[in-house]
């Protein structure tokens, strides 16, 4: 089985190009040498330090971005110093460098990333914005994953991820939300990554947008749907189980006690609906998502709400008591 | 016909949570259950009537019952509210 992100433990230069070099705009300056480096650190690093001369905790392991700092310190050095600044950094075994801005690399720059069999490329994107772009991706690759088995779908922009035991409908459920105009991740198998503050989900990429439903068979939702309905990648906002009919029905009638489900030690908001007859289960599916958007919005949950209201109420109405006992005659 | 009546104990009265043990308690009979404040009588077995009474702490309400195994839902009802839903006492 293939997964949407690269291995990390196979994740070469080459594989980071391919799956990069088109959204960095990365173009090859080394005719393609060091693609086999392997990256093994999510991070990066900006080569200035080192290219100055201070080498002391000079982080080689991770891809050296080269923005307008360094190519500035580079093009004032006279021809000696500025080789001698750039063998500080090549001494190391660097696994790749990244010159942004769309500057034009020195050419003894160029000329030790090939002695040294090191990739370098050059983007026309802004330091900041690749960095970020790069560090994500990679934070995303080097995460490691969970499957779970469930579906993912895309609700308004929420991410609802539809446990339960097999059979129990969570299939025909997430049809009918994608019939509705919603978007399908991944069905009965989701790929789970937790980056910095939330979880991502992704499908295999084997299975793709198929659905499997009992009596049809195997459905592509593609292409029965269309490409707007279907997404590649979604965080994971909301937990919904769906429960046996019997089992916990009367658990909470409220919605105010807030439970959590738990993946790679990261808390999800969970939903527990019993699966009973006649009820619309997709009905349900959609309104917990819009729920859940707008208790994010709030900052409260509209139970909580209610209950604030029925509880000042009743404040009012026993003041309300107190003086009609010292006064009879008071009205409302 | 049974009929009990009962004080809330708790300091905030019958707000959703208590609503929902009050409703918890009453469906597993199949005899009609209501519940009833100075104001206005409900179903027990339906959480936004309950919740409508406003029932605060103090108040005293009446639990009734009428159909099959009506005593023990009374008794059933009448213990959750005793209890204090766990809550704060007056």
């Amino acid at each position: 089985m293939q997964d949407r992100y690269p291995d990390p433990e196979t994740f070469s230069v080459g594989v980071m190009y391919e799956c990069l070099g088109k959204k960095l705009d990365l173009e090859n300056k080394t005719d393609s040498r060091g693609y086999n480096r392997m990256v093994v650190s999510p991070d990066i690093s900006r080569a200035g330090l080192c290219l100055s001369g201070y080498t002391y905790k000079f982080m080689h392991e991770r891809i050296q971005i080269f923005g307008e700092t360094e190519i500035t310190l580079l093009n004032q050095l006279s021809k000696e110093d500025r080789i001698s600044a750039i063998a500080n950094v090549y001494d190391f075994p660097v696994v790749c460098g990244i010159v942004t801005k769309g500057l034009i690399p020195p050419e003894e720059l160029v000329a030790a990333a090939k002695e040294t069999d090191s990739a370098l490329f050059v983007s026309p994107q802004d330091t900041t914005p690749l960095i970020h772009e790069l560090t994500d991706f990679l934070g995303e690759v080097f995460a490691g994953f969970v499957s779970v088995h469930g579906t993912l779908v895309d609700v308004y922009g929420e991410g609802l991820l539809v446990m339960g035991r097999s059979a129990i409908g969570k299939s025909e459920a997430v049809l009918g939300l994608v019939e509705r105009g919603h978007r399908l991740v991944a069905d009965d198998l989701v790929r789970v990554r937790k980056t910095a503050n939330r979880l991502i989900g992704t499908g295999d990429s084997l299975i793709g947008f198929h659905m499997e439903i009992r009596g049809i068979g195997f459905v592509s939702i593609a292409e029965l749907f269309g490409v707007g309905a279907t997404k590649e990648i979604q965080s994971i906002d909301l937990v919904v189980r769906l429960l046996d009919a019997g089992i916990n029905d009367e658990a909470d009638r409220s919605g105010l006690d807030q439970k959590a489900f738990s993946i790679m030690g990261f808390d999800v908001p969970l939903v527990e609906i019993p699966v009973l007859p006649g009820r619309n289960i997709t009905l349900l599916l959609e309104v917990a998502a819009m729920m859940n958007i707008q208790a994010k919005d709030t900052g409260c949950t509209s139970a909580e709400r209610l209950n604030r209201k029925l509880i000042a109420r009743m404040g009012r109405k026993r003041l309300r008591d107190k003086y009609d006992r010292s006064d009879g005659n008071c009205s409302e | 016909m049974t009929e009990v009546t009962v004080t809330v104990p708790n300091r905030l009265g019958i707000h959703a949570r208590p609503a929902a043990l009050i409703v918890r308690a009453a469906v597993e009979f199949d005899c009609d259950v209501w519940v009833e404040s100075p104001a206005d009588k409900v179903n027990a077995k339906s959480i936004m009537g309950v919740m409508t009474l406003a029932a605060s702490g103090g108040t005293s309400i009446i639990v009734s019952a009428e159909g099959d195994e009506e005593s023990e839902a009374v008794q059933a009802v009448v213990e959750v509210i005793r209890s204090g839903f766990g809550e704060e006492m007056i």
